[in-house]
């Protein structure tokens, strides 16, 4: 099977935080950002909301950060399982993490990692504006590839002051 | 004890001149009986503050309270409500702000916030769940709204997920409509309850939280929510929201001649084409913007290089904004509407009390009632977008005339020696319906217990719905309608906008759902009753009655020149009379004793 991974656009992001919410719930039957694997921060001044979140590495960071053998992937999804048993909460893998997703569980020392809901994430289940997207990871690069050009078609346009004739 | 849902049961509390800070229960029966939100504010208020209380003293308190909604999965659940004596009307008042403040607190643990007495110095409060310390705010006390969030931040280790509501200078110079600003552009924005916080030397409010918010019956909250947020993204009100955000009402209003127009001399903006929805998407919007749980996204991100190269980035201008410092300032360009808007925004002063003050200042300059002495030199016309500008700055600053402007319209036009001219109830400005072209509109005006304010009951849409807004029949049983709604949807914590695919039959669903209580029609609206009649008897305990259920005389006497609405005129008495009726008040607007025995608000008297 193919594996697929979790997707964010910034542009496409209102800042709802119905993401977070639906995350936590289907965890935990509480609403609590904190015991969300999703994160969304609105930066006021530049009018923009992103997300953390887990980005399925291959070579996780986070599994080899462990010294404690917690982390392990999920066969069908390749998800991060965490062992509750085995984990210390050293926060290790949060620190090691090139996208800051894992978070420490607000009252137990252990860690929150995305486990993709067994395939059914719950954040793209809900996102109003399909701000995050769960797609394979040959497609996946794509989006980011689309970001990119739009942000080169971006400069080119400053550089040029809007000018296509020259 | 029973097991308190979507509520915590707990408020906290902040005593300002001891620095003592403690959490107390709410009573169930309590929580039952008010809701939360509106209902518990006027619950507390009338409690603990004296109803002829100075606004600026150490006794009236900032009554900051969340609805049982707030932070759960119910889409839009992100009003939180404060309740003050305020300055600006010197009667009760109550103002809500969206964004994620609200939410923040419940995340942090707190149903609401109580703060009262006074700092010796200027303070910040941090909330950080159950560690909470009023630290040293004396190198922030200054600072424009921007800076302020920004140096709390930096304070508190640059952590971008903390929630913030803070005061500008116009707080601390205690500008009598200044706001309590959270997200830089999410207000607590109408009575002054900014001026309080200035008086009280606390800059802001900072909160961070994580803490369950546990529901009553998760299933069926899980099943709402999905249910409640197509419906509601799906509704016309929300796509056009989504689309345009509050501006789509510019057209709507203008076209029907009922927008206000230089200090209400008109009902129709010629100009106004310019400053419709679509032209602001077209010429401005970047991007759409949500409050917690929101999916409509009815903020608009907005940015534009001014022509002398400053760049604006923002949310907004709303439609309230554009109708105050646009039409009703004779503006309608955007460069000068959105370097106007940010003057407030920065200052941290409503930009509708604002508005109506430069514009009560334009029209007594054109009529010669003040002059280039009095006005520090600027000619104060109607669409000098200039003048708009520098006058601000000035009221930001309190100087000159600005000082005079920032005592609210109508302490103002009494210096004018003008008081007809200001477009005020109860010292608050009005909004921007004119009142003749939609006349239900004059009842939420001058019966709302905090003044001139149109989100006490927002008739105007089922006016022109029904066809009738020109009538004066029926227009009393309409706007108890809406003002008992709207203090539903205020109390259980979901901004108004919801209404447009959330009917009550729904809202009353999800609250059962989410508190477990049981709840049908008849029993919120008779708690939205009792509400509106505490905050009622709250004012009359103080001197008001039916002298103070005022509008500016031009409505009565003026007609409308020209537009769709030419020729109107309101008669507010006999509107008065048929309201207090199906209120069940006395002719001089006293809630009678058979009433408040009905509501069990006895105690309260």
């Amino acid at each position: 099977m193919v594996q697929k991974v979790l997707v964010f656009e910034p542009n496409k992001c209102i800042g709802c935080r119905l993401c977070e919410q639906w995350c936590s719930f289907s965890h935990f039957e509480v609403t609590n950002p904190s015991k969300s694997c999703i994160h969304i921060t609105r930066n006021h001044e530049v009018q923009l909301d992103l997300a953390t979140y887990c980005h399925q590495c291959t070579k996780a960071p986070c599994i080899l950060s462990c010294k404690f053998d917690a982390l392990s992937r999920d066969e069908k999804t390749g998800a991060i399982i965490v062992d509750n048993e085995k984990c210390v909460g050293c926060r290790a893998c949060i620190q090691d993490c090139p996208f800051a997703a894992p978070v420490m569980h607000p009252e137990e020392r252990i860690v929150l990692i995305c486990d993709l809901c067994g395939g059914n994430p719950q954040c793209v289940s809900h996102c109003p504006e399909f701000a995050i997207q769960y797609l394979e990871v040959g497609k996946a690069d794509r989006i980011y590839r689309s970001i990119y050009l739009e942000k080169m078609t971006n400069l080119m346009k400053k550089l040029r002051g809007g000018n296509y004739n020259d | 004890m029973t097991k308190i849902y979507g509520s915590h049961g707990k408020i906290l509390r902040v005593n300002l001149s001891l620095g003592k800070i403690d959490s107390e229960a709410i009573p169930i029966s309590i929580l039952e009986s008010y809701i939360g939100g509106r209902g518990l504010g006027a619950y507390y208020l009338a409690k603990e503050v004296q109803p002829n209380a100075n606004a600026f003293s150490r006794e009236n308190k900032l009554i900051f309270m969340n609805g049982p909604l707030s932070g759960t999965l119910i889409p839009g659940n992100n009003k939180i409500c404060v309740t003050f004596k305020s300055p600006l009307t010197n009667s009760y008042s109550y103002s809500l702000c969206g964004g994620h403040i609200g939410p923040e607190l419940k995340f942090a643990g707190y149903d609401g916030l109580i703060i009262d007495g006074k700092s010796e110095i200027p303070v910040y409060l941090w909330i950080d769940d159950k560690s909470i310390e009023l630290r040293d705010a004396q190198e922030i006390w200054g600072s424009f709204i921007p800076e302020t969030e920004a140096l709390v931040r930096n304070d508190l280790s640059g952590d971008q997920s903390i929630q913030m509501a803070v005061i500008g200078p116009s707080g601390e110079n205690l500008n009598k409509y200044a706001c309590i600003t959270s997200s830089l552009f999410r207000e607590f924005g109408r009575g002054g309850a900014g001026a309080v916080m200035g008086s009280k030397n606390l800059k802001a409010i900072a909160i961070r939280g994580s803490k369950d918010v546990i529901v009553a019956n998760p299933k069926k909250v899980k099943e709402l929510s999905e249910l409640l947020s197509e419906n509601i993204r799906n509704s016309n009100g929300g796509r056009i929201r989504r689309q345009y955000g509050t501006a789509e009402l510019v057209e709507k209003i203008n076209s029907r001649g009922f927008f206000v127009t230089r200090n209400f001399t008109s009902g129709y903006f010629k100009e106004g084409e310019k400053l419709e929805g679509p032209k602001m998407r077209e010429s401005l919007v970047f991007g759409d913007s949500s409050c917690f749980m929101c999916p409509i996204a009815c903020g608009k991100r907005t940015a534009l290089t001014l022509p002398g190269g400053e760049e604006l980035i923002m949310e907004g201008p709303e439609f309230e904004t554009i109708g105050s410092l646009g039409s009703n300032c004779g503006i309608s360009d955007w460069p000068t509407l959105l370097k106007a808007t940010s003057i407030c925004d920065k200052y941290g002063m409503d930009t509708m009390n604002a508005g109506f003050c430069v514009s009560l200042a334009m029209e007594c300059f054109e009529k010669n009632l003040i002059g280039l002495e009095e006005t520090n030199g600027i000619e104060l016309n109607f669409g000098n977008g200039k003048a708009l500008v520098d006058i601000l700055e000035l009221i930001g600053k309190r100087e000159g005339i600005g000082d005079v402007l920032a005592e609210g319209t109508k302490n103002a036009a009494e210096k004018f020696n003008a008081p007809e001219l200001a477009m005020e109830s109860k010292g608050q400005s009005l909004a921007v319906y004119d009142p003749r072209g939609a006349k239900a509109m004059a009842l939420s005006y001058a019966t709302s217990p905090k003044g001139a304010h149109h989100m006490v009951a927002t008739t105007f849409g089922a006016e022109i719905g029904m066809g009738n807004r020109f009538k004066l029949e029926n227009k009393a049983m309409l706007q108890r309608n809406h003002q008992f709604s709207m203090c539903i949807v205020d109390s259980i914590g979901i901004c108004s906008t919801m209404r447009a695919g959330i009917p009550l039959i729904q809202q009353v669903e999800a609250y059962s759902a989410v508190t477990g209580f049981e709840a049908d029609v008849s029993v919120m609206n008779l708690i939205a009753e009792r509400i509106i009649n505490l905050e009622r008897l709250y004012n009359v305990k103080n001197g008001f009655s039916r002298k103070d259920d005022t509008l500016p005389k031009r409505f009565m006497d003026e007609e409308i020149p020209e537009g769709e609405s030419k020729g109107e005129k309101v008669n507010l008495e006999f509107l008065l009379d048929e309201f207090y009726k199906v209120m069940g008040w006395d002719d001089n607007g006293i809630p009678s004793e058979s009433k408040i025995d009905e509501l069990a608000l006895t105690d309260f008297l």
